[in-house]
């Protein structure tokens, strides 16, 4: 490394200026996006910083100005009285000390604004010296520039910053540190003494070309962006998504309208609410009875509302209160993140269990169940669930499609039915022929869930078709696309049922969510977010009551069903694959069936993965390319890296063991830098060679100690530690 | 490979050989190998370039016994290797020693005479001793041949068969002296011939024991490699007929330890090899008549193939 005096130049001087208008750039995002105030404090630091090392300043008075200045506004930052009283500087101490503890406690939320400002400013002292570094030794800045290009681009696609003038300013003046730099390194190769030259023949062509580059770009017309904006999507919080308009892309996640279903999604985590549950279950937020084509609608007004209590019952009858469900009570808890004023509640709801100010409504046509506080609809933050866990029996509902039930049900079998006048007959010709084998309405409802799961369906939330003016979405979906996402499907379960007159209506709400470890009760903890939104179907069992179902691709029931006696009669293939559900409860299940489950979560397993590859493709894709990428500049540059790695990695090795390998990778570095060596070319030509390139005798001293090693067998002791020297600066030497 | 110290004894001989030739350090040091070597030398040049003076300028500087035997065609068998003759004072045959008998034989002309003759001289340079009348004779010791041939005359003569050719070690060729170095040569002989006043400078005892050392100098297992791989090499290559045979190949390595021995070394290394393969190889390659029409030559046959086989520069993995 050549050492300079630093020069005081007009060239160096605009170097300086143009780095400060980068570093600057690194600075003003933060007023807007962080709670950083006073910028321009920093801002002068930097500048200070630059001034000093421009005017040569010598380390000790440089390091007493800044940190004089760095303490000077500290106290202007953060204490009222006279910086003289030295009264506050006991206190800064004591406050710096604090900090380190609560730093090495890695509590990081607890340090305090001034202790930041305190790091802040280090942290840009050690910034301006790495780049006056990068500047004025290495005479290389385009790491530094390519950096800030990618942080203001981040910052103007994910954060509300524009950088539009950022951006230009940038390239000025990170192109014109590059030209100068360039000048300066052609100069120190060739040992130019920078006065005898004219300045003025590099510099001019390289302002016209910036400004000429930089007024082309500005008025060039603009692309409009390839990927849409993501911004949206991570910026909403759930309360604004799912509502659709049928067109372009929606982010997953609780709508309220949904009589235009279709079309794709995007994923959103957005946490709604974590639970804390003794079993995996769905939530429920409302159910939908009429579909008209394209979505689904209710029959009568979400105005009639139902009030209750805090401690009164639920006014919701999942289970004909029969023998026939055989239940089990179980209490899960509900905490908010979101600011959804309704409750989301399991199968099988009794109690809500929150602060005794709150009332609930519950809607009449969805069974939606709104919190209210006064007559405000709140949000609840934590609200415990009363509900008993159900085990359908399976011989319960063979038998639950008997005449007689179906008649004491008649009117709400007959409301549960229905469907639009002009729904295309296929559907209902398609839901006989899946179903024409079987008797009850139990084993026709499976052999219809069952459907979905083969016949050339796929789950996908991005390449989801939205039905035009003349087709039903059910339609669309069940014989021309056969992709989409738990609407289509559960949608499309809920019409073929219908079709057969089987009563079934649509839910929505969300899965059980992400497991994310036991709680402190040794309950099950979860986090539901955006993405766990989800609709699912119940079909309603004369004498059973509703049941849950799930069609959806790569889904499974949360419920179960209990196969009594019905599976030692009938052993069917499906019917086995709901038991997968049964997981958790393998004593119920015999040896035979657990082996078939394993089997099919193996296959859904399979499919889960096709589904993510499938869905996210394009992003695994570019993950992958820019991985290559960066892969293959780690490798391109090596030349930069390898040699300081090598150097260091044989620095310490003391065995003459080490000779071989380390020549070995001396030769290869060497062909690398361009010093090839042909096959036939022995050691100690090829030394010739390379010491005749480098002007030393190097190459020559440290072959024939290889030479002896190879071609003799033995070696004297101690030859490492006597080339290593001589390995060490060729290596050096072949540094790009 | 200037850094390498010559071996004392072998610089003064080599020194010596200078005073009467010029500017033929190399011939003399190839020399001075096949002679460390025991092996023989093949000399291709045309008549009065030095060969014999170089034989001569050897002989007298490690002080053994010269002899010159001019090849014609009607030169016996028994010209060469001694006859037995009746004595009537002994009344006994007596056995009269030829010219093979010497130390340093220079064998002019050699292919002149007939194959017969020929074999005679070749029988003993493989087996450094003759059988005449049913008596075996031990030729001297050391025992070096240098052979000339003449490559412009064709007429009447007996080129040596391949085989033969097989049992010289190198194969040189003096080429004609520089400018300078012949001038040199006209002041030298202007007066007397140096070659008179040549004294020895090392004595057969000592060169017998360089002899012995030279066997000592190590042939790492890559070498060998090296060596076999090169032979082998010129066994599949293209414009070969006939390729090098395992003689060749051991050939290579006693001159390259050899070599090595002169430089002080006591390893061979894959220079050594690369310096001497082209006068150890060539002459025991056959081309086949399309590459000899392409102008090719043995030795750049033999420097393709050095171009091709890998130098080793990795311990072998066993």
């Amino acid at each position: 490394m050549i050492s300079r005096k630093a020069q005081k130049d007009f060239i160096t001087f605009f170097l300086y200026l143009f780095v400060h208008i980068m570093l600057w750039e690194w600075l003003r995002p933060l007023e807007q996006l962080t709670d950083t105030s006073n910028i321009g404090v920093f801002l002068l630091f930097i500048l200070l910083s630059f001034l000093l090392a421009f005017m040569g300043t010598s380390l000790l008075v440089s390091i007493g100005i800044k940190m004089a200045y760095i303490v000077w506004m500290l106290h202007f930052l953060y204490f009222e009285e006279s910086i003289f009283q030295l009264s506050w500087i006991s206190q800064f101490v004591h406050d710096v000390i604090e900090n380190i503890q609560i730093l090495f406690a890695r509590d990081w939320s607890s340090l305090s604004n001034i202790f930041r400002s305190l790091l802040f400013f280090i942290l840009l002292w050690l910034m301006t010296y790495l780049i006056q570094y990068w500047l004025i030794k290495r005479r290389q800045i385009l790491l530094f520039f390519l950096l800030t290009l990618i942080y203001i681009t981040v910052l103007d696609t994910f954060t509300p910053y524009d950088a539009g003038l950022a951006i230009v300013r940038t390239v000025i003046s990170g192109f014109t540190v590059l030209g100068m730099l360039t000048f300066y390194r052609l100069l120190e190769k060739e040992v130019i003494q920078i006065k005898t030259i004219p300045i003025k023949k590099w510099m001019y062509p390289l302002l016209i070309m910036i400004a000429m580059s930089v007024g082309f770009g500005l008025a060039s017309p603009k692309a409009e962006p390839i990927w849409p904006d993501p911004v949206p999507y991570i910026k909403s919080y759930g309360k604004d998504s799912g509502t659709s308009d049928g067109k372009g892309l929606q982010k997953i996640g609780y709508g309220l309208d949904d009589s235009n279903l279709g079309g794709p999604f995007i994923g959103d985590n957005t946490v709604i609410f974590n639970a804390e549950a003794n079993s995996r279950h769905y939530w429920k937020v409302e159910t939908k009875d009429v579909y008209t084509g394209k979505g689904w609608v209710t029959s009568s007004s979400r105005d009639e509302r139902e009030p209750f209590g805090y401690e009164e019952l639920v006014p919701i009858q999942s289970y004909n209160n029969d023998a026939k469900v055989e239940i089990k009570e179980e209490v899960s808890t509900v905490f908010s993140m979101g600011n959804d004023a309704h409750i989301v509640y399991p199968l099988g709801i009794k109690q809500i269990i929150a602060a005794p100010f709150y009332t609930f409504e519950k809607e009449t046509a969805t069974e939606k169940i709104h919190s209210i506080e006064g007559n405000i609809p709140v949000s609840i933050e934590q609200y415990s669930l009363v509900f008993d866990k159900p085990s359908y029996s399976v011989t319960a509902l063979n038998e639950a499609s008997s005449v007689e039930n179906v008649a004491a049900d008649r009117e709400l079998i007959d409301h549960y039915t229905m469907l639009p006048d002009d729904l295309p007959s296929r559907i209902r010709d398609l839901a006989i022929e899946i179903t024409e084998d079987k008797d009850s309405w139990f084993e026709k409802t499976r052999e219809i869930e069952g459907y979905f799961r083969k016949s050339g369906f796929s789950y996908d939330q991005l390449d989801v078709a939205v039905p035009g003016p003349d087709d039903d979405y059910v339609d669309q979906f069940l014989f021309d696309t056969k992709r989409g996402y738990c609407d289509n499907f559960s949608t499309s379960m809920v019409i073929l049922a219908r079709s057969i007159g089987i009563p079934a209506r649509w839910v929505k709400g969300y899965t059980e969510g992400e497991y994310k470890g036991l709680g402190d009760t040794g309950s099950r903890m979860f986090e539901v977010t955006n993405n766990n939104a989800h609709s699912w179907v119940e079909v309603y069992f004369p004498g059973v009551g509703w049941v849950p179902f799930e069609p959806t691709q790569g889904f499974s029931n949360s419920v179960q069903f209990n196969f009594d006696t019905y599976l030692a009669e009938d052993r069917q293939p499906e019917a086995i694959e709901q038991e997968e559900i049964e997981r958790e409860k393998p004593e119920l299940a015999d040896k035979n069936e657990n082996k078939t489950v394993s089997a099919f979560s193996f296959e859904k397993l399979f499919d889960r993965l096709k589904d993510l590859l499938t869905d996210h493709w394009k992003w695994i894709v570019s993950i992958i390319l820019v991985i290559a990428f960066l892969v293959f500049l780690i490798y391109h540059f090596r030349g930069r890296w390898l040699p300081f790695y090598l150097a260091w990695r044989f620095k310490w090795t003391r065995k003459d063991e080490n000779l071989p390998k380390a020549y070995l990778l001396l030769l290869r570095e060497l062909g690398r830098y361009g010093l090839h060596r042909k096959e036939g070319q022995t050691l100690r030509d090829y030394a010739d060679y390379v010491d005749r390139f480098f002007s030393s005798s190097e190459m020559g001293r440290l072959t024939t100690c290889y030479e002896q090693l190879i071609y003799r067998g033995e070696l004297k002791a101690g030859s490492w530690e006597e080339t290593k020297e001589l390995w060490e600066n060729l290596i050096k030497k072949t540094i790009a | 490979m200037t850094h390498e110290q010559i071996h004392p004894l072998i610089k003064r001989v080599l020194e010596n050989i200078e005073k009467v030739m010029i500017g033929k350090r190399n011939v003399a040091e190839l020399s001075v190998i096949a002679l460390l070597a025991e092996g023989h030398v093949l000399l291709e040049d045309v008549p009065g370039v030095g060969k014999t003076m170089m034989v001569r300028a050897l002989a007298k500087s490690v002080g053994a016994s010269f002899r010159r035997i001019q090849f014609t065609p009607d030169l016996l068998p028994s010209d060469v290797t001694g006859v037995s003759i009746y004595n009537p004072k002994e009344m006994e045959f007596q056995f009269r020693p030829g010219p093979i008998m010497g130390n340093i034989i220079l064998a002019d002309e050699i292919n002149r005479t007939s194959p017969k003759t020929q074999s005679a001289l070749l029988e003993g340079m493989e087996e450094s001793s003759v059988t005449i009348d049913g008596v075996t004779h031990h030729l001297g010791k050391p025992f070096f041949v240098m052979a000339t041939q003449n490559p412009i005359e064709y007429e009447g003569t007996y080129p040596l068969p391949e085989a033969q050719l097989d049992r010289f070690l190198l194969k040189m060729k003096m080429g004609y002296p520089e400018m300078a170095d012949e001038m040199e040569v006209l002041n030298r002989v202007q007066k007397k011939n140096p070659i008179e006043e040549l004294e020895p400078v090392i004595d057969l005892e000592e060169l017998r024991e360089l002899q012995m050392k030279c066997k000592d100098v190590h042939v790492d297992e890559t070498i060998k490699r090296y060596i076999v791989e090169l032979s082998n090499r010129t066994r599949t290559h293209g414009s070969v007929y006939l390729g090098v045979s395992p003689r060749g190949s051991i050939a290579l390595m006693k001159a390259a330890q050899a070599y090595a021995f002169i430089y002080g070394r006591d390893y061979v290394l894959p220079d050594d090899i690369q310096y001497l393969a082209p006068a150890v190889f060539a002459h025991r390659i056959i081309l086949k008549s399309e590459a000899r029409f392409e102008g090719i030559g043995a030795e750049e046959v033999v420097e393709r193939v050095m171009n091709r086989v890998p130098v080793p520069v990795q311990r072998l993995v066993k």
